[in-house]
């Protein structure tokens, strides 16, 4: 059993990268991915959130939207599953308003570090993604938990080697039109390629 | 600054005007919705078993409708394959019923001429939904489709596409003693000169897991309906 | 193009040519490249943009007087949610196949930058008329590029466009492959690279690294 959910998070982590094989989270990605030091700043962040917001999601969807889930409350054929998107996106607006307070209150010094990335994150498409996955792909309750952690260690993983790439690329000599975006976007083909090498893995 | 009841009751006008909208739209859509994948399901059944005219998605509602009644008599078996009686394959309520198994038999001028079977499991990322069709000899493959999966486009996700699916085709199940063996994809191309090479497709380069669980899956189904296949054979 | 004012006219054009919304605002990204394996789905996704990014910028801008600062955003967030719902409703209905094809990815609309963004800083302080012609204009922008990704990722990956064999038999029976590269994910970033490129060289826009 340890062995389906270890083998779980190595696919999110690796192989199935949520950023490098499905484009998400992008728009972060990118524009933070100048600096090694608020590239883990919001790398951290984007853990934190997923690893919060999938399993609370799953409720959500479990006991509330999906057809026949009210059956608790009485409501056997009632399908509210195409509240979904909505459902979602607020809960996810709402976790990471709370989870900012109960930093700012509980743990100042982690908040000044993590605390602007916090907004920026709410509407991360790798966020929502992560979410709509777990929808998509029937995970219970402990999947989801590794299934967002490990997609936030993707993340993480692969914003910080961008950042590393970047820090190194200042000395070489781009030329004029492909600096910043378009080389970016070469090295995270190449990047993405590398990740791609691990889908030989056998688990 | 606007007052705070102001910003309570704009945003429960929003909410309200916004959520009669969405339900409306959900629940005048809805027969709609379910007619398609009715109607998905049944367009692999017929195409699975080669019925003319299913192949891509040309044929209209109305007329897939007409060639399945026309042509499938569905009917369910349990574990020792006889048929269960008064109980059609959309009656089945996966919560409560386990070990009944849906059989849709092609019909052609009364004799007939192929079962489809449903087949289903994981994938490498997710479950794959398909059938698969054998002739009346109930050994050899008449066809094989995936509807619904959530591999990779162009990978695993070539399970899908005709040149994959029409390898199976003439395939057979059975060895010559009459063991189950199922059908087999292997890596790269089949050697045509092997023993073996008449339960074996050709596999998809970049997709060898996808299609191991495939070849788990596949078997297993089939296990299920070995009585029957016996019996009907 | 008579319908429209020349102030319109403006507010269409400008993000299409040099203010285009993937390769300068880096916006909206995200739920874009997933789609462009194939051209039909590319352009089923920029449909879907087009009208939610007109319809909530429509929306948004007509409301403006009256949502209060402090619950903007999720006043906004919640109007985008409910188009993009209504979006996947309708493609489910009358577009299945279509629906299965793009499966989250028409969910994924209501995190796409350019849709808050450009309610946030044009559908704000314009009237409707102007941000629907403004939503417009960026959906296309935003579409054109993924529609380009879509075509040269169809072609090299598959050799077919829209599905219809566009590489000739014979180039296969001669040795010719599809390039595998192109169908997987490194494909669409370097094909994204190179189009940023490109538009940058015709431009003469060039960035700090």
């Amino acid at each position: 059993m340890l062995e389906h959910y270890l083998s779980l998070a190595v696919k999110a982590i690796f192989v199935e990268n949520i950023l490098l094989a499905y484009f998400l989270g992008m728009c972060s990605f990118l524009a933070i991915s100048k600096k090694v030091e608020t590239s883990i700043g919001l790398g951290l962040a984007v853990v934190f959130v997923l690893s919060i917001t999938a399993p609370v999601n799953w409720l959500l969807h479990t006991y509330l939207l999906k057809e026949g889930a009210l059956s608790w409350a009485g409501l056997p054929d009632l399908d509210l599953s195409y509240l979904n998107f909505i459902v979602f996106i607020a809960t996810i607006a709402a976790m990471v308003q709370l989870v900012e307070m109960i930093m700012d209150r509980f743990a100042p010094a982690l908040y000044l570090s993590l605390g602007i990335f916090l907004p920026l994150i709410a509407v991360n498409c790798a966020i929502l993604g992560g979410s709509l996955f777990l929808v998509e792909r029937n995970y219970n309750l402990a999947e989801s938990v590794v299934f967002g952690f490990g997609s936030g260690i993707g993340f993480f993983l692969a914003i910080t080697t961008m950042a590393a790439i970047r820090h190194r690329l200042r000395y070489s000599n781009v030329p004029p039109a492909l600096r910043g975006l378009g080389i970016t976007m070469l090295l995270t083909g190449l990047l993405s390629m590398t990740f791609m090498a691990f889908s030989g893995i056998d688990l | 600054m606007r007052s705070n009841s102001y910003t309570l009751g704009f945003t429960a006008l929003v909410t309200i005007i916004l959520g009669i909208m969405l339900s409306a739209a959900a629940t005048s859509l809805k027969d709609r919705q379910l007619l398609n994948e009715e109607l998905d399901i049944k367009k692999n059944i017929l195409a699975s078993l080669k019925i003319a005219g299913t192949s891509g998605s040309k044929a209209s509602a109305q007329e897939v409708q007409q060639l399945f009644t026309d042509n499938i008599r569905s009917f369910v078996v349990d574990k020792d394959g006889n048929v269960v009686a008064g109980l059609s394959p959309d009656q089945i309520d996966p919560k409560t019923m386990v070990e009944v198994y849906p059989v849709y038999e092609k019909v052609l001028d009364g004799a007939t001429s192929g079962f489809a079977l449903p087949i289903s499991g994981k994938g490498l990322w997710s479950s794959c939904y398909g059938y698969l069709a054998l002739e009346s000899d109930c050994n050899t493959v008449m066809g094989i489709t995936f509807y619904k999966h959530g591999e990779t486009p162009g990978l695993g996700g070539e399970i899908e596409k005709e040149w994959f699916t029409s390898n199976f085709s003439g395939k057979r199940i059975f060895d010559d003693n009459g063991g189950l063996v199922s059908i087999q994809v292997v890596k790269g191309v089949v050697n045509e000169s092997s023993s073996d090479a008449y339960h074996q497709v050709d596999g998809i380069s970049g997709a060898t897991l996808t299609t191991k669980g495939l070849n788990v899956f596949i078997k297993q189904d089939l296990n299920n309906y070995l009585p029957f296949l016996k019996q009907a054979h | 193009m008579g319908l429209l004012s020349k102030k319109s006219q403006q507010v269409l054009k400008d993000p299409l040519m040099s203010n285009n919304p993937i390769a300068f605002q880096v916006l909206g990204i995200c739920s874009a490249l997933a789609v462009t394996v194939k051209m039909d789905t590319a352009i089923v996704m920029t449909l879907a943009v087009i009208f939610v990014l007109a319809m909530s910028n429509t929306i948004i801008s007509a409301m403006r007087n009256y949502i209060p600062g402090r619950v903007r955003i999720i006043v906004m967030l919640s109007v985008i949610a409910s188009l993009v719902i209504l979006t996947d409703q309708v493609l489910r209905a009358y577009a299945y196949d279509m629906s299965k094809q793009l499966s989250v990815f028409v969910g994924l609309i209501i995190t796409n930058c350019i849709v808050l963004g450009r309610a946030e800083a044009f559908a704000l302080q314009n009237t409707p008329g102007k941000a629907f012609w403004d939503g417009v204009g960026n959906a296309l922008g935003y579409g054109i590029i993924l529609i380009a990704v879509s075509f040269f990722r169809e072609i090299l990956g598959s050799g077919t466009l829209l599905g219809l064999q566009i590489i000739p038999q014979a180039f296969y029976n001669a040795g010719y492959e599809n390039m595998g590269l192109m169908v997987l994910s490194p494909g669409a970033f370097i094909i994204l690279g190179l189009i940023i490129w490109v538009q940058r060289l015709i431009t003469k826009v060039e960035e700090e690294a």
